[in-house]
């Protein structure tokens, strides 16, 4: 099972790539968990400088941006 | 009518002469000079926001950058990044940890979110011009100083411990354009902002002038942008405008309440006219309240009776320098990333300089 993690500051550009990552999982199919981080302080031990940022099973996918559905079935295959 | 009913009916009218209070502040932050002014301003930020990679910037920190650039791009980037400070932490623990130095780290960290777009284009709609430009000129000043005397303190122990380079930053520009297709639509914008802002400007003049900018600006972003990019410029200024207003409003109307109940004596003679004390009073509560983005406005224009001329224009000033950089909130985070000794130098240094420059403002006005 994947896990997939939203890095989000709680700013509506945040909540619209965990909306868009969980509409995908649910599209494709795939076994993966969803979770949002929100505690500054772990975002900032993951190196992560600009929220919303997509961590998939630890390694950090994209940040500061919105990724594309594309982008994201390509991270969750 | 005995006196139990009496003492109610009067506690009653008092409730809704404070909501009243809030809901005419309300109205003022939504007359029409106002408004005017930050419907732009979210177009600036939306276009800030889709057009620059937050990472791009970070191009300028590290240690085999100039240190002069590294510390000018620091003091002005805030008026492109963000809009609160909770999105400045992660990007200032970034720069100090990659190698960009405690010094522009802290002047970014700074900067951030005293200097961003909206704020100074609300502090100049409502609390005055003046002010407006103190505040953004204060900052970008107060920036770069703070983080010279931050760097001569704390860098020389720490010149050898990282020497890794900047950030690396993957290139995303795709479509061709050219050169001064961006520059001018954000030119254009801005034109917009300060034509459309100021109240001596006449009305017919105005939206005259104002819609023929706005048609260029259609003109350039049509011819040079591609339909994908202007959406997401209008999803990005949407996003703005969404995780500020409410809020906003809400903020401001709860002020408005507030500043029904509060003992205008006491701030007075807390703060008011323009002493050092009041300065200096007014430097700690900034420091230590936690302020919503954009609220420092009514807390300093009602709350402590700027607009009514209850507290000076340099106490004021004191506020809007300490007041968004610095809360509890932020300490906490900030101890946890540079330890508390810088910490407490940053809190110290914003302080010291709020009130100084406060107290000059104060002196000038």
């Amino acid at each position: 099972m994947k896990k997939v993690e939203i890095l989000s500051a709680g700013c509506p550009k945040c909540k619209f790539v965990e909306k868009r990552v969980r509409e995908t999982i649910e599209e494709l199919g795939i076994d993966a968990k969803v979770e949002e981080v929100t505690d500054m302080s772990k975002i900032i031990k993951r190196g992560v400088m600009a929220t919303p940022a997509v961590v998939v099973d630890g390694s950090v996918k994209s940040e500061g941006r919105v990724p594309t559905r594309e982008e994201i079935e390509k991270w969750l295959k | 009518m005995n006196n139990d009913a009496y003492l109610w009916v009067h506690k009653m009218s008092g409730i809704l002469e404070a909501l009243w209070a809030g809901i005419a502040q309300l109205g003022e932050y939504l007359s029409a000079h106002v408004v005017t002014c930050l419907i732009p301003a979210f177009f600036i930020a939306g276009a800030i926001a889709a057009m620059i990679s937050k990472r791009t910037i970070l191009k300028y920190f590290g240690s085999k950058v100039k240190k002069w650039i590294s510390y000018s791009v620091a003091s002005v980037s805030g008026t492109i990044l963000a809009v609160c400070s909770c999105t400045i932490l992660p990007m200032f623990a970034g720069i100090y940890k990659r190698g960009g130095g405690i010094g522009p780290a802290t002047t970014f960290l700074y900067s951030g979110p005293a200097i961003n777009i909206l704020a100074i284009t609300l502090t100049a709609s409502v609390l005055g011009v003046g002010l407006g430009i103190a505040r953004a000129v204060g900052a970008i000043l107060m920036s770069i100083v703070i983080g010279l005397i931050m760097a001569s303190i704390f860098e020389r122990k720490q010149a050898k411990t990282r020497s890794t380079p900047a950030v690396e930053v993957e290139e995303t520009s795709t479509r061709k354009r050219p050169w001064y297709a961006s520059p001018a639509v954000f030119v254009l914008l801005v034109l917009i902002l300060l034509i459309a802002a100021p109240s001596y400007i006449p009305l017919y003049p105005k939206v005259l002038v104002v819609t023929a900018l706005v048609i260029a600006t259609v003109a350039i972003v049509r011819k040079h942008y591609s339909k994908d990019e202007v959406g997401a410029w209008m999803q990005e200024t949407w996003w703005v405008v969404k995780k500020i207003m409410p809020i906003l409003l809400i903020g401001v109307f709860i002020t408005g309440v507030i500043a029904y109940f509060v003992p205008y004596d006491w701030v007075r003679s807390a703060m008011g006219g323009n002493l050092i004390v009041s300065c200096f009073v007014a430097s700690i509560i900034g420091a230590i309240l936690y302020m919503p983005t954009l609220l420092e406005v009514p807390i300093v224009g009602t709350i402590l009776g700027y607009s009514q001329g209850v507290i000076g224009a340099g106490p004021a000033l004191s506020l809007l320098l300490a007041g968004p950089a610095v809360s509890l909130p932020s300490m906490l985070t900030l101890w946890r990333i540079i330890g508390a000794r810088k910490t407490a130098a940053y809190i110290l240094l914003v302080i010291t300089f709020s009130t100084i420059l406060g107290v000059v403002f104060g002196m000038v006005l």
